[in-house]
């Protein structure tokens, strides 16, 4: 790790605290990164890759955190944007479903949390991934063009194991063993 | 964070250098982070994870690899299910019955599905052909149907001309449509994605420098 040199000191104690700080924000920023899910390097963080198509409350799609270090969350109504790395949430009584770019539809029970780890969608280039994992609850799927394209680049993990997609409808549950 | 936590955030700061420090706090900071992202269930909570394969709706029924620490299942036939982690080949069959009591939320809360139109040009312009223009109050019905409509316009061309024209007269198509779309106010202008794949995705594969009517299209889905 580089620490300020003779060179910087020249400038001053404020840059030295400036430049502290912001070697420290990097630092931070960088091992944040790695403890969290490795998303693609080509495509944008915050691009929406889908929309809230139905939402019963409780129901709220949640961000990755950002480069602020805060988690956003937002009440899900028809119409909110999903971007990649999003959560997608529900209390006792909530429900939601979500269209994506390339049709696919993912749709919610109470109690859920699915998180949508992976997404890319181009067509023209041959980029097509879609990673999401459900932690608990239950969850319907419906394939759209990225499992009709390239099936093996969709997966759907679960805390038991994944489920590989090959061009299908199917419904997954989730619940902790007594 | 627990009593128990390994990193001791009242350490006595004198006793570290300040790089250290630095150091310690980083890493403190950063395992904060990463733990509000993915809250930690209570250690010992063990998951069961079921999979039920269902029809599509155009009445086929597709597949699904399950693999977990048993092995991989193959499930293919509609209601077909297994338990993630069972020996490989273990599936049962799961009856509506039973479906709707555990999945009953997840499948109301599907949205419509998308919905897919095709609209047709006179050669090199930007002119409807009078059938696809018929078609315009139709996609408009589609769109009022959904509370909250989002709309895909990518236009195309045949494979007369080369590429900077088609692209340019791709996006052109793809524009008038949308500008069609938004004027029949069902719709956000924002909530309409605009595209041109010029001549690089022929609906009928010819060869360069061909005349082709199918291909002078512009493709919508309505979400």
């Amino acid at each position: 790790m580089a620490m300020p040199t003779e060179n910087t000191r020249t400038d001053g104690p404020p840059i030295e605290r400036a430049s502290r700080w912001i070697l420290a924000a990097a630092v931070t920023m960088a091992i944040a990164s790695m403890a969290m899910p490795a998303t693609a390097e080509t495509a944008p963080q915050d691009e929406v890759i889908g929309y809230v198509k139905t939402a019963v409350p409780d129901a709220e799609v949640v961000a990755a955190m950002n480069t602020s270090n805060t988690a956003t969350t937002v009440k899900a109504v028809p119409g909110t944007p999903v971007r990649r790395g999003n959560s997608l949430r529900t209390g006792p009584a909530g429900s939601m479903g979500v269209t994506f770019k390339d049709n696919t539809i993912i749709s919610i029970g109470p109690d859920t949390e699915v998180s949508v780890d992976d997404y890319l969608y181009e067509p023209s280039k041959g980029d097509l991934k879609l990673g999401a994992s459900i932690g608990k609850g239950t969850m319907q799927y419906v394939s759209g063009v990225i499992a009709k394209l390239k099936p093996e680049a969709v997966a759907i993990k679960t805390p038991t194991g994944t489920i590989g997609v090959r061009g299908t409808k199917f419904v997954v549950k989730v619940e902790p063993t007594p | 964070m627990k009593e128990s936590s390994p990193l001791r955030i009242g350490m006595p700061l004198p006793r570290l250098g300040r790089l250290a420090w630095l150091a310690t706090n980083t890493v403190v900071l950063a395992s904060l982070l990463a733990g509000c992202a993915t809250p930690p269930p209570p250690a010992p909570v063990r998951y069961s994870a079921t999979v039920v394969l269902l029809d599509n709706d155009d009445g086929t029924t597709g597949k699904v690899h399950v693999s977990g620490s048993g092995g991989m299942t193959v499930l293919d036939r509609s209601h077909e299910a297994t338990f993630i982690g069972s020996p490989t080949g273990t599936t049962f069959d799961l009856n509506d019955g039973q479906l709707q009591k555990d999945f009953g939320p997840a499948l109301a809360a599907s949205p419509i599905p998308p919905t897919h139109f095709l609209m047709y040009f006179d050669f090199g312009s930007t002119k409807l052909t009078a059938e696809s223009r018929a078609l315009l109050p139709k996609i408009l019905d589609e769109v009022g149907k959904r509370p909250a409509p989002d709309v895909s316009v990518i236009g195309h061309t045949d494979t007369v001309g080369d590429d900077p024209v088609n692209e340019a007269l791709g996006l052109s198509r793809a524009k008038l449509v949308a500008d069609m779309l938004a004027a029949g106010r069902k719709i956000e202008p924002s909530k309409i994605a605009l595209e041109s794949h010029g001549k690089r995705n022929l609906l009928v594969p010819t060869p360069d420098k061909t005349v082709e009517p199918r291909n002078r299209r512009v493709e919508v889905t309505v979400r």
